[in-house]
């Protein structure tokens, strides 16, 4: 590199020959400061490790952002994923095309997609938009160069990224040139607060995802570092043991999408689910209303319950109703599933148990029945009953 | 539009290689002085003497993976990550970056003449990362061959160099031409021929002063004159000591003029994009 004292003379030679450049002079195009739209190749945009809103599934988001798949790789694992689970639910796919839906083909009527299938059919139809209309929005990107590697790292726009290389690698027709419209926003003015702002503006940000950004909102502002590669959910539960220190509470909550105290506490707290959960509530995209109850749950349970969550589709009432007064005894469940005629039969012959005599009974039921021979079958009926219930004694006990 | 300058002419030893990484180094250290938002600019070296690669890297030993030979014979879907991924500092400033260029191109060239596409080979890549840099500055070799062709498709202003002697002079107006007919055919409405800069003028030789003058009157050569470098020793001391002229003797006549020029072309490239935005 360069010595301090060769850059002088350089800047003093320029600078004497150069004065009105380096006054107010210098051209407005190599000043102009204001936000442009760049058409920046694929290869030198990256998505950003720690964003909070995540596209990719957690295996795959982590070996991609530790450099052991290539973004053509990566979306290779998702294919793969969105196939095994289509073909176990005996829809499998072998086109990407396949994926979107066909008005002239007869669906079934309740038919629900896994999330891999969903990630990968909202990735290609994204894609086929772009293909087909271009792309309308532009990402945005920060200019993380450093040195001669050139280098952007997306803000926002993170799922048109993955869509612009699926339609680059994986379908057909494509004949574009490998670029994509980016706003580029200088690395100073690029902060947590504004990916917060940007992230909680636009719709299905899940609760999990908004932990994650309350987390990141906090550990800035207590001046921890955010790093530059794929970090574990542990980095994100750093946040639990911090308070919001004074003076920052209204921006963190502007940042989150204008929420309060509360609900803040409520979506940070959801970082006490265990990694499984969590990535389990942050594919189906659960509410934070479902989550609290079981925040307090071992992570077995946790996991349990969200499993529960998803294929009940369980309402935050009742999944706080089944943390709080847990799973009701079998015995208990057997005795609510009891005919009202057998409970009162029962409930009568024992409180009189002692005052029964054969007399007693063979009068009560001839004079129900008014015939003996009947009154005599339905005691046979009674006794037969009565030692077959006897015997669940020795089945049971 | 990221302006890119090519210095060209098929005649050896006019001072293309001086002329590019002078001009380039100006203009990033004069950009990056006035506060430039981007004051990168990327020099591409497409001579397989590599002597440009050389100054301004203190390296000449690249080879096919780390060189402009490996985006020219990258598959068309990698090339630009081929690109990316040869750039490398200059050891004069930390804005100017270089693509270098290696002995292998002479190869480069007898593989790709006859290919199709092969012109578009350094054009299609360096348009998607031109805009990262405030200017282009590529050095070419001195022929019209297939690479220098590729040089001219990837530019939008050539510069030609000529010393003030009476055959330079007399074959200025059929380069000029040659690069017109590039332009023609290969269909690059924004390549322009943008300057003619006089090289290792000595005022003492009347033959130079009266081949200054001619040309000065010349009614299209006149126009096209852009500066006059006078000869001087300190560019043969910088080349030795792989430095820049600025800075081998910043008191140099060869210096100040590379440092007027600089600030000429700036203003030029400041004139053209406004005109162009005008248009647009």
């Amino acid at each position: 590199m360069a010595k301090r004292r060769e850059v002088d003379k350089l800047s003093e030679l320029l600078a004497n020959f150069n004065g009105d450049l380096l006054g107010d002079e210098l051209p407005r195009q190599f000043t102009d400061d204001s936000i442009k739209v760049e058409r920046i190749v694929l290869d030198l945009v990256r998505p950003d490790p720690v964003q909070p809103r995540r596209v990719l599934p957690d295996r795959v988001h982590h070996a991609f952002h530790n450099n052991q798949l290539t973004p053509s790789q990566a979306l290779r694992e998702v294919v793969q994923i969105a196939q095994v689970a289509a073909r176990q639910r005996g829809r499998p796919f072998s086109n990407l095309l396949e994926l979107l839906p066909d008005p002239e083909r007869d669906e079934e009527p309740d038919l629900r997609f896994t999330p891999e299938e969903i990630l990968l059919r909202d990735l290609v139809n994204l894609a086929v938009t772009i293909r087909d209309d271009g792309q309308v929005n532009p990402i945005t990107v920060i200019d993380v160069t450093q040195g001669v590697i050139r280098m952007y790292r997306i803000e926002t726009g993170e799922r048109r990224y993955w869509a612009a290389w699926l339609l680059r690698d994986f379908l057909p027709g494509y004949e574009g040139d490998g670029m994509l419209d980016c706003i580029v926003v200088p690395a100073t003015s690029a902060t947590v607060f504004r990916q917060a702002k940007e992230n909680t503006a636009r719709s299905g940000l899940s609760a999990v995802a908004m932990a994650r950004q309350a987390a990141l909102l906090l550990l800035v502002v207590h001046g921890y570092e955010l790093p530059g590669y794929a970090v574990t959910n542990d980095f994100y539960r750093q946040a639990l043991d911090l308070r919001i220190p004074r003076g920052e509470a209204s921006g963190i909550y502007a940042a989150m999408g204008g929420i309060d105290k509360v609900y803040f506490s409520y979506i940070k707290r959801l970082l006490c689910l265990c990694d499984e959960a969590m990535e389990l509530a942050d594919r189906y995209n659960l509410d934070e209303g479902v989550l609290r109850p079981i925040t307090g749950l071992s992570p077995e349970d946790q996991v349990e319950m969200i499993q529960q969550i998803i294929q009940f589709g369980l309402s935050g009432k009742q999944v706080q109703s089944i943390v709080q007064e847990g799973v009701v005894d079998d015995s208990e469940q057997r005795q609510e599933e009891l005919p009202i005629f057998a409970t009162k039969f029962v409930r009568s012959y024992l409180k009189d148990a002692d005052k029964f005599s054969p007399d007693i009974l063979w009068n009560a039921v001839y004079r129900e029945k008014g015939d003996p021979h009947m009154a005599h079958a339905y005691l046979m009926r009674l006794a037969q009953m009565a030692m077959s219930a006897a015997e669940r004694f020795s089945d049971e006990g | 539009m990221t302006r890119s300058i090519v210095l060209t002419n098929h005649k050896g030893g006019v001072g293309k290689s001086t002329s590019a990484t002078s001009i380039a180094l100006g203009m990033a250290g004069l950009l990056g002085q006035a506060g430039a938002k981007n004051p990168r600019v990327l020099l591409i070296d497409t001579d397989s003497q590599c002597h440009a690669t050389l100054v301004t890297t203190g390296r000449d030993d690249f080879g096919a993976e780390d060189s402009l030979y490996a985006v020219l014979m990258a598959e068309r879907q990698v090339a630009v990550q081929t690109l990316a991924s040869v750039l490398v500092p200059s050891h004069w400033d930390e804005n100017l970056h270089v693509l270098p260029a290696s002995p292998l191109l002479e190869q480069a060239e007898r593989e790709l003449t006859g290919t199709a596409g092969a012109p578009y080979r350094l054009a299609d890549p360096l348009a998607k990362i031109a805009s990262q840099y405030a200017a282009i500055v590529i050095d070419t070799r001195p022929s019209f061959s297939l690479l220098t062709e590729m040089a001219l498709v990837a530019a939008t202003d050539a510069i030609v160099p000529v010393e003030p002697r009476y055959l330079e002079t007399v074959g200025l107006l059929s380069v000029i031409g040659k690069i017109n007919d590039i332009r023609d055919g290969w269909r690059i409405p924004n390549l322009r021929v943008s300057g003619v800069l006089v090289t290792k003028m000595d005022k003492r030789v009347r033959g130079h002063r009266n081949m200054l003058e001619e040309l000065r009157a010349h009614p299209l050569l006149g126009r096209l004159l852009c500066g006059v470098i006078p000869m001087n020793e300190a560019v043969s001391y910088a080349h030795r000591a792989h430095q820049s002229v600025y800075v081998q003797d910043p008191k140099a006549p060869a210096s100040r003029a590379y440092a007027q020029l600089v600030g000429r072309l700036i203003k030029q490239m400041s004139g053209q994009m406004s005109s162009q935005n005008g248009g647009a």
